[in-house]
């Protein structure tokens, strides 16, 4: 029995999975602050009470949490020094020198996690080759374990430049560290992110000791308490790259938690793929404040390093801080029901960024919320149930939605209310396909060719309108749809990332060297699955490198051919990367010679298998057929639709849009032109005849 | 004859963030398939999608503010003086680097796309980036004519139909250093105008679009009308303000003067009694005198409407012939940018006394620049970086340190510039107490030094500024610490020009703060603990 847990912000949500009788069942608990641990602990209680499973019975637990995103947000980490090359202490706070916005005289840049005065320098010098130039002078180390001591320290981060190169003198101070100041953390740049460019990789060293103390002890609390209630299984935490890691792996670096809950999500889009047998999927994922999108080709979701965490302006790329980590390739854009629609300076209709959140939140809740929003809309146009608004818990105001919607941006377009709340809803769903379609053709591939999966709370009330749009052909709403995170952890692999720089060009290159480290990696690899139970002959390896023409300042990702390298693989090299680069840019350059950079080796154990018979949710043997109600499309206008009760929908009902299909977190709304078919899982299966 | 398309503003919202969203696709593409260190770390450079008429529509959010203004007159040029709309055949690339026409130094290479839709011109995508490279002395303020800024190509087909013009490829490869990196960053703006064309196509097909026209009199008209609405709402009248920079940095400065004058929807900014022509390379052509001081007037007054042609109409910029800000031949223009980059702190000082609540102190800029040229690994190179320095002080915010403006170019990180070429930086670091002090304070600037390591002297080209005149307070503020330079072991070495840097020598270069905003004594006395806790303050 394998269970998965995923705190989010408001909710932490709970999948478990039954492996004598391959059923799925779910719960969902509000998170709770400061100690999440007691949300978990209500949920946990909760399984047991409604489906019998006692934890002791469980046999593994998949975690994912947004304690580090929150910390590096909400600036609620350690209290944090940095120590580097002396003379370059001010590098994090410098950062670019880039605006990120050219005409805002009035931005601001994000403050440095760690300020200057906890920010040290130490003699040292090393060249990009790794030549050491200058000792590391052990005589500064006593009095900077003295400074640490006097101001309270509680995490340090060490980034020296050109450490990518020789990590001798990181090393160096990581053990006089961990001898001399032992309670304190400590973050080696050349651990967490070893490549070339000095303000990036103080970032993100400086971010993973910056949230190392609140994870370590979380993930410490977590543990015992699950030891302490008799549970006696593995424990692995979700990272943002889709694999998973040990409790130590996580307390190591812990930035790779960044992005644990949309990768989840991610992983559970593959998850359904390969359920439903779809291999090319577009995950679409919306929730209150924020929708997200993301490619799953030939059931592989895209990673990319390019990642930023506590943006100063929200979705403004260049506003944040750079972390580059492996995250699965999302798109986000500040679109989710709290999305606020105003009509701007020039008269045009506008969704977001900015939300409501949950207070005063969207104008229905009659809360004091003012501002229209998406949520707002979608109940204007009948796609949400005044009465039914998460299974009935909150009554939602009519009147107060359309009121929002005229006096704010009806009135000043001149243009009815209905079609207000229509362009609301049209506004939210084009930018999300427009993002979607950039994100799918950055990729070179067509938009048309995949089908779409929807989820979170206010995916499936758009995510008609977003498939309609891109053309796409088959929309499924699966079961579980508001747990789709949790889901994803209990079919995401372990795996170990090993990254290690070495610059050459491809001519001049030292294959021994290469063949030496990438061996290294891969058995390291080995070990840390070792430490999962996982045997070295269920583990596959993936080694890829990245490349460039030499000259260039931005690489592109190719997988190396298999076994020992040597000059005899360069043509097989030049070959993949021509390839990928005529791909990318429709054109290579001949003549050019090429450069090898940044060497990653993934170890990865098998994919989880989890063969569902049954998804367990509070079915009931009622009509599905709710009655109709009055329900606003762009094609028609009000119509009578009907309505339908997602817990009492059979296997293979059949019916034709448009409809909608209430549950408790969720409302599936279906367009005209359309037919719906309830598969044997009861996944909601809708076809789009464009 | 075709009826007008028109657009609501549900569809025109989302049809203008897809037209944004194509030209930074191409922008993405130009920076990752470039060479030089300009445009691959420091994004120097601009992409812009016009209408047949040349007028801009959309532009790459990251991106080179003077570009953005200078590609719509390029490209209006070359359909009346060069190649009229009936000339351009699909597959077509434009080419040109003349300083009248495009960015105003030569470096600065302009490249136009037509892009056909259905076989009919229907529109322009045009990049211009600065490349490493045109011949001529090292790029920088030390060339003493237009003749030695190296070699100028008129408007030339670059590709005609699909066919490479070999002959012109071959003259550039034979007139500039590091022919690689130059050609390498000209194939990268072609590579930029293709996928801007490409996704452009995507956009018309779904939409059902024949042609951009109704589309760009929609965005265009919104961008006008904002700013003409900002405008109207100004305070009438005429604000004059005076300003002094380096020039040489040794006593043969320059002046500015301007009046700007508000009158109900449009602004008129005369430069009369500006310096003349300077004997430096820091020489500006009206063209981009108009983009550098329409800039700082778009941020005052309609900072939030996404930039096209639209939001140029209400503005008119005149300077007298032949001046420092209206240079005409054969003025040397090689470090326009220097001078180009010091017209916001005149724009912005007249305005403050317009609207005091919209504009911001002084900046530490211009950007300084720094040139290498050498033999690394038997390759000859050209290595350019720039460094910032403090950000001017806002009307309710202290200005950020170390930030670029109004150009907008990232540092080269360095470990890259240490792998490129045998230098050692020795410092790099914020200045304490370099920004102007006021009730909000101007950013600091910042130290950076480094040293020749290799065997062979390095042709250094500089460009310093704010080293003998600061950056200036405004409403109270006071002015930001000036920038210094100094080579170790000491000598005389000029703040604008040529020069070489050699073996075991360390060049210590220490940048401008921003000016401070409002009275120093009405300053919380919080923020003022806080600067001396952190060190911003000693």
């Amino acid at each position: 029995m394998k269970l998965g847990i995923d705190i989010g912000g408001t909710f932490t949500d709970f999948v478990l999975f039954e492996d004598t009788s391959n059923q799925l069942y779910f719960a969902k608990t509000l998170t709770t602050y400061p100690d999440p641990t007691v949300g978990i602990f209500n949920g946990i209680k909760e399984l047991e009470a409604k489906f019998g499973f006692p934890v002791k019975e469980i046999d593994a637990i998949v975690h994912g949490t947004t304690l580090v995103t929150n910390a590096v947000i909400e600036r609620k980490g350690a209290k944090t020094a940095f120590i580097t090359t002396k003379g370059f202490e001010d590098v994090l706070e410098i950062g670019r020198e880039m605006r990120y916005d050219i005409y805002d005289i009035f931005l601001t840049m994000p403050k440095p996690l760690i300020p200057r005065n906890l920010r040290m320098g130490i003699s040292e010098r090393v060249d990009t080759h790794g030549n050491i130039l200058t000792e590391l002078d052990e005589t500064h180390l006593q009095p900077l374990a003295k400074a640490l001591k006097d101001n309270g320290i509680e995490a340090v981060g060490v980034c020296l430049l050109n450490s990518f190169a020789n990590t001798k003198h990181e090393k160096v101070l990581g053990d006089f560290l961990s001898k001399n100041v032992p309670d304190v953390y400590y973050s080696l740049s050349s651990e967490i992110m070893p490549e070339i460019r000095e303000y990036e990789r103080s970032s993100a060293t400086a971010m993973n000791a910056y949230v190392q103390p609140i994870t370590d002890k979380y993930l410490k609390d977590f543990e015992t308490q699950l030891r302490e209630s008799g549970f006696s299984g593995n424990i692995n935490i979700m990272i943002s790259s889709g694999k998973l890691t040990t409790i130590d792996g996580a307390r190591k670096s812990p930035i790779h938690l960044l992005e644990s809950g949309p990768a989840g999500g991610a992983m559970a889009g593959v998850f359904y793929g390969t359920h439903l047998e779809e291999e090319n999927l577009l995950c679409f994922d919306m929730g209150g404040t924020t929708a997200k999108a993301c490619v799953i080709y030939e059931g592989k979701p895209e990673i990319t390093n390019h990642f930023e965490a506590g943006r100063v302006k929200r979705f403004k790329k260049g506003s944040g801080l750079p972390v580059r980590i492996p995250v699965i390739d999302l798109i986000e854009i500040g679109a989710g029901g709290g999305s606020i629609a105003r009509v701007n300076n020039i008269g045009l209709l506008t969704v977001g960024p900015d939300s409501a959140s949950s207070t005063p939140g969207p104008a229905c809740y009659n809360l004091g919320g003012e501002d229209p929003t998406v949520t707002d809309a979608d109940l204007v146009l009948g796609y949400l149930n005044a009465d039914y608004f998460l299974g009935g818990d909150m009554q939602l105001s009519v009147d107060a939605a359309r009121e929002a919607i005229r006096v704010k941006l009806a009135d000043p377009l001149h243009i009815s209310i209905e079609e207000a709340a229509m362009g609301v809803h049209k506004i939210v769903n084009e930018n999300m396909a427009n993002a979607a379609r950039v994100h799918v053709l950055e990729k070179g591939m067509d938009p048309r060719h995949f089908n779409m999966i929807g989820f979170g709370g206010a995916g499936p009330v758009h995510a008609f309108g977003v498939a309609k749009l891109l053309n796409t052909k088959r929309l499924i709403i699966p079961v579980g749809a508001g747990v789709t995170s949790a889901l994803g952890f209990l079919v995401s692999p372990v795996a170990s990332e090993k990254i290690h720089s070495f610059i050459s060009e491809v001519k001049e290159i030292n294959w021994e060297e290469v063949n030496t480290f990438l061996a290294d990696m891969e058995k390291d690899g080995y070990n840390f699955l070792a430490q999962s139970g996982i045997d070295k002959k269920e583990a596959t390896v993936e080694r890829v490198v990245e490349m460039r023409y030499a000259g260039q300042g931005h690489e592109i990702t190719i997988e190396i051919p298999k076994g020992e390298l040597s000059e005899k693989s360069i043509p097989e090299i030049e070959k993949r990367f021509v390839k990928e680069y005529e791909f990318r840019y429709n054109r290579s350059i001949e003549g050019m010679s090429l450069e090898m950079v940044t060497w990653r080796v993934v170890v990865q154990g098998p994919i989880p298998q989890m063969k569902v018979k049954q998804f367990s949710t509070t079915a009931t043997d009622a009509e599905a057929y709710k009655g109709v109600r009055k329900v606003y499309f762009e094609e028609t206008g009000y119509l009578d639709c009907p309505v339908y009760d997602r817990y009492a929908l059979k296997s293979n009902e059949k019916f034709d849009g448009p409809a909608i299909i209430e549950e408790t977190e969720s409302t599936t709304v279906i367009g005209v032109n359309s037919s719906v078919h309830v598969d044997k899982d009861k996944n909601i299966i809708i076809d789009l005849h464009h | 004859m075709q009826t007008k398309t028109t657009f609501d503003p549900i569809a025109l919202s989302i049809l203008w963030s897809r037209l944004i969203s194509i030209v930074d696709e191409a922008g993405t593409t130009l920076q990752r398939t470039s060479f030089s260190t300009v445009t691959r770390e420091s994004n120097d450079f601009a992409v812009v999608l016009m209408d047949r008429k040349g007028r801009s529509i959309a532009q790459s959010s990251v991106s080179v503010p003077s570009f953005l203004g200078v590609l719509p007159m390029l490209t209006k040029a070359l359909l009346a003086d060069y190649f009229p709309l009936d000339t351009w055949k699909e597959g077509d690339v434009v080419m040109t680097n003349d300083p009248w026409l495009c960015a105003g130094h030569k470096p600065d290479i302009g490249i136009v796309s037509p892009i056909f839709h259905e076989s009919k011109l229907i529109g322009f995508i045009g990049t211009i980036a600065h490349s490493p490279d045109m011949g001529g002395v090292l790029w920088g303020a030390g060339s003493r004519d237009l003749y030695e800024e190296g070699l100028m190509v008129p408007p030339t087909k670059l590709i005609s139909e699909g066919k490479p013009n070999h002959t012109l490829f071959n003259i550039l490869e034979h007139n500039v250093r590091a022919s690689d990196q130059t050609i390498g960053d000209i194939r990268a703006q072609i590579a930029a105008n293709d996928q801007g064309i490409k996704s452009l196509m995507k956009l018309m097909e779904e939409n059902n679009l024949e042609d951009l026209q109704d589309l760009a009199d929609a965005v265009i008209n919104a961008s006008e009308k904002a700013m003409r609405e900002a405008l109207l709402a100004a305070p009438d009248g005429s604000y004059q303000y005076s300003y002094d920079t380096d020039g040489d940095g040794r006593g043969n400065g320059c002046h500015f003067e301007i009046t700007v004058t508000i009158k109900g929807d449009e602004i008129h900014a005369d430069y009369e009694g500006t310096s003349g022509a300077h004997p430096l390379s820091i020489n500006a052509v009206l063209n981009y005198t108009y983009a550098y001081t329409a800039y700082p007037i778009k941020c005052t007054f309609s900072p939030d409407v996404p930039n096209n042609d639209g939001s140029f109409y209400p503005i008119k910029v005149t300077a007298p012939k032949g001046c420092l800000v209206n240079a005409q031949k054969p003025s040397p223009l090689g470090a326009r940018n220097i001078t180009g980059n010091m017209l916001h702190s005149v724009v912005f000082g007249a305005l403050a006394k317009a609207v005091p609540e919209q504009v911001q102190a002084d900046c530490g800029s211009a950007c300084w620049c720094i040139v290498l040229n050498g033999e690394h690994k038997g390759k000859e190179f050209v290595e350019y970086f720039f460094l910032n320095g403090g950000y001017g002080a806002r009307p309710t915010m202290d200005g950020e340190h170390v930030l670029s403006f109004p150009t907008n170019v990232a540092n080269v990180p360095i470990e890259v510039l240490e792998t490129d070429i045998a230098v050692l930086v020795t410092e790099k670091s914020l200045v304490p107490n370099s920004g102007g002090e006021g009730k909000y304070r101007g950013g600091l600037g910042q130290r950076f030094s480094f040293k020749n390591v290799g065997e062979n002297a390095l042709n250094l080209s500089l460009l310093t500024e704010k080293t003998q005149t600061p950056a200036k307070g405004i409403l109270l503020g006071q002015d930001g610490q000036m920038g210094a330079m100094e080579i170790i072991p000491h000598r005389d070495f000029p703040p604008k020009g040529l020069d070489k840097l050699h073996p075991g020598e360390e060049l210590i270069l220490t940048l401008p703060g921003g000016g401070g905003y409002g009275d120093p004594a009405q300053r919380d006395k919080a923020l003022i603990e806080e600067d001396k806790a952190l060190g911003y303050i000693i």
